[in-house]
């Protein structure tokens, strides 16, 4: 039966197609016997899917009980718009701004997290000068070429050299950090919805203590930004924890938006370039839309301008104009 | 930066007899000339104090008080900005629906938590919309504090 069922539903959609047809008819005239039929049909139909419906969600919750699905702390709270000032149209990254976040970076993130996408020479020019770039990259060693007798040596680092990594691979970082893996952040501006603004607040949302009621699992820190809310990173910015050689206080909030325009720098360093040359671009591109306005209204003047006339012979004149 | 800063840049830049520093200046100018200058302003204050004594000194004393109360800030912790001016906006009657429900929430289900089959709800939602309304209060105010 319900294979039968199955096989039919061409024919079940025809007579729906014919349906509105046909009870417009059946109003008409009450004695027609195979049109009354397909209504009740499809009457049929909709309690038997409006039943298995209603049955699964019953089937559900019998399984799993009163399960709350898609709530808010699942989401994570979305993050505030936050007026960065680096992500205006006509503005670029404040360069002091991203020295004191890759000081951050170095001094508090950089135990945990890899920044293995960025070589000490991006650095130059934007964040430190070469000497620095270059004694920074001496203080870490890096494999050599194989010497003579095909043994790696480690040599000190050069500016091609990418940050060093605090742990040697992903296993090792689960496991220093209780099972969960700290996240490379060369590119988390990009990754992450909410970009600069996510990340900010995601560093300065740690509340004192969880509201009440909320279930923390074990081994994690309430942060109502990470989705679930549960995120195995406790809060590590606490004021004056890093020493800015600007003499900027070291608040919670300085170093976060700090680090967070670090980041930022961090996966997207052609910015400043990209802005220039999409306003470059606008420029450009708008001169040439008006010159070609002008050229085609130009070029068309005299097709515009032209006018048709027709003269209609006059009545009774059989002479034709010359 | 103004206009006209970039303007003259462009033509410093553009000019033959300038130099462009790749590297950080030597140590050496730069101790010297804070060294220079250091002198300069201590031999330039006295004579400033000569001038107009009386009005100085006043001026001198409120500057004192000034600098004493800085000086205290500083010493004492650091406040967070962020934290000063959302908790600002969380009391504020912009918020004032969310923190009241929030109150409630976390009266009940506490209250709900000391009785024997403990609560059965969480005031995580009620969180959300206190923190989204403080947080956006404070945005624009706590930005043009941070450098
Ligand atoms: C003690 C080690 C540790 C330090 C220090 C640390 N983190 Fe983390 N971080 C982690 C761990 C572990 C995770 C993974 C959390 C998870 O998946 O629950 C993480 C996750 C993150 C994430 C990703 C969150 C997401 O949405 O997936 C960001 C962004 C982040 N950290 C930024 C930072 C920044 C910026 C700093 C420096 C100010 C920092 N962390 C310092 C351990 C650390």
């Amino acid at each position: 039966m319900l294979a039968r069922s199955c096989v039919r539903p061409m024919r079940a959609f025809a007579s729906a197609r014919n349906g509105a047809v046909q009870i417009t008819k059946r109003a008409a005239s009450s004695s027609s016997g195979s049109s009354a039929e397909s209504p009740l049909r499809l009457n049929i139909a909709a309690a038997a899917a409006t039943a298995v419906a209603a049955g699964s969600v019953g089937w559900y919750y019998h399984l799993y009980g009163n399960s709350h699905a898609m709530t808010p702390a699942e989401e994570g709270l979305h993050p505030t718009k936050y007026p960065w000032v680096h992500e205006q149209w006509l503005k670029t990254f404040d360069h002091q701004a991203l020295r004191r976040g890759f000081q951050v970076y170095r001094e508090v993130c950089s135990s945990c997290h890899s920044l293995s996408r960025v070589p000490y020479r991006s650095l130059v020019g934007s964040i430190l000068t070469v000497d620095e770039a270059k004694a920074l990259a001496e203080e870490n060693e890096y494999d050599a070429e194989p010497n003579d007798q095909g043994e790696i040596e480690k040599r000190p680092g050069k500016l091609a050299d990418y940050l060093p990594s605090p742990y040697p691979n992903d296993e090792a970082a689960r496991f220093a950090n209780n099972g969960a893996l700290p996240p490379d952040l060369s590119l988390m501006v990009k990754a992450r919805h909410g970009g600069c603004d996510y990340i900010f607040s995601l560093l300065t949302g740690y509340p004192d203590e969880p509201p009440a009621g909320a279930q923390v699992g074990a081994g994690l820190y309430f942060n109502p930004y990470f989705p679930g809310t549960g995120i195995a990173m406790a809060r590590v910015l606490y004021n004056g924890l890093v020493e800015y050689e600007d003499e900027t206080p070291a608040t919670t909030s300085q170093m976060a938006k700090d680090v967070t325009e670090f980041l930022h720098w961090a996966a997207e360093p052609e910015m400043d370039d990209r802005k220039r040359m999409g306003m470059k671009v606008l420029v450009i591109t708008s001169v040439l839309f008006a010159m070609s306005v002008w050229v085609k209204r130009y070029k068309w003047a005299w097709l515009k301008s032209r006018k048709i006339v027709y003269d209609p012979p006059k009545e009774g004149q059989t002479k034709i104009r010359d | 930066m103004g206009f006209w800063d970039t303007i003259t840049d462009l033509v410093e830049a553009a000019t033959p007899w300038s130099v462009a520093e790749a590297e950080a200046p030597a140590q050496e100018t730069t101790e010297e000339t804070t060294a220079e200058t250091t002198q300069e302003e201590t031999e330039t204050k006295p004579e400033a104090a000569a001038e107009e004594p009386a009005a100085e000194e006043e001026a001198k004393e409120e500057e004192e008080e000034e600098e004493e109360e800085e000086e205290e800030e500083e010493e004492e912790e650091l406040q967070d900005p962020k934290e000063v001016f959302e908790e600002e906006c969380r009391n504020s009657k912009e918020c004032a629906p969310a923190k009241h429900h929030y109150d409630e929430c976390v009266e009940r289900v506490t209250a709900a938590q000391s009785q024997e089959g403990g609560a059965n709800e969480d005031c995580v939602e009620e969180f959300f919309h206190l923190v989204h309304c403080a947080t956006a209060c404070a945005a624009p105010k706590l930005f043009s504090v941070l450098k």
